[in-house]
């Protein structure tokens, strides 16, 4: 138990020292298109379909799932962020509102399609 | 180096409250992440307008980076929504599945507007 608690602390703070790195590397776009967080999330959320795929498949164990899945992966994204972002940008303008409905979307579905992705990588890898 | 810290935090009460959620409420419908994402914004909307009025000139942008980035970044999670989505897709279909990652987006929405005009009122 305080194993996995350790495990989830570290996977989470480096997730989201990774995230802060990725915002710090990533321009933001001329229309405010939050693209550092939407690079995170797909990121993340290729990982964590990764992860559980081959945890699943015995590959990895029950620790590094929960260290990967839960804590980097949880760490690297972000809602909060993706909630209050697209509240700030749609207050913005009229034209911003249009931005903010299509990154809402995008996010969306890239990242289903991202899990999807990294459980097909899984299952590639180990049949 | 506070992200860090605030992101292990984070990702912690969110283990945690997923766990208790999950021992408590078992059915298709992805409880524990969806409660999580939903306060996590509303603490967002509230703490980013306090910090902007009152506190940015005060404690510099280190306390920023620690609670917001770190702590609701890593408490928050879009990974798991779309493993929920996915895995709710399996159990019940796609369209519960769209339900739920638009539920959850639209509350979260409401929920940091709110924490937003909060912070705002008091001020």
């Amino acid at each position: 138990m305080r194993n996995f608690v350790a495990l989830v602390f570290l996977g989470g703070g480096a997730g989201a020292v990774l995230r802060e790195l990725l915002m710090l590397v990533i321009p933001r776009l001329a229309d405010n298109f939050p693209l550092d967080i939407l690079v995170a999330n797909l990121v993340a959320s290729f990982l964590l379909g990764l992860v559980t795929a081959l945890c699943r498949r015995h590959v990895v164990s029950d620790g590094i799932n929960l260290m990967v899945g839960t804590g980097v992966a949880g760490g690297l994204s972000t809602f909060s962020s993706f909630a209050y972002g697209t509240v700030v940008l749609m207050s913005a303008s009229a034209a911003s509102v249009v931005v903010a409905s299509v990154y809402v979307l995008i996010s969306l579905f890239l990242g289903y399609i991202a899990v999807v992705c990294g459980q097909q990588v899984a299952r590639r890898l180990f049949p | 180096m506070l992200v860090g810290l605030g992101g292990g935090l984070g990702s912690l009460l969110r283990w945690w409250l997923g766990r208790m959620v999950g021992e408590r409420y078992h059915g298709n419908f992805p409880l524990g992440t969806f409660l999580i994402n939903v306060s996590g914004a509303f603490a967002m909307g509230y703490l980013s307008v306090l910090f902007d009025v009152d506190w940015r000139h005060r404690y510099g942008t280190a306390l920023n980076a620690g609670v917001l980035t770190g702590v609701l970044g890593g408490y928050t999670t879009f990974s798991s929504m779309q493993l929920d989505a996915v895995k709710l897709t399996g159990t019940s279909g796609s369209l519960p599945a769209g339900f739920y990652l638009l539920l959850s987006v639209s509350l979260g929405q409401v929920a940091a507007w709110l924490g937003g005009a909060l912070a705002r009122a008091q001020a």
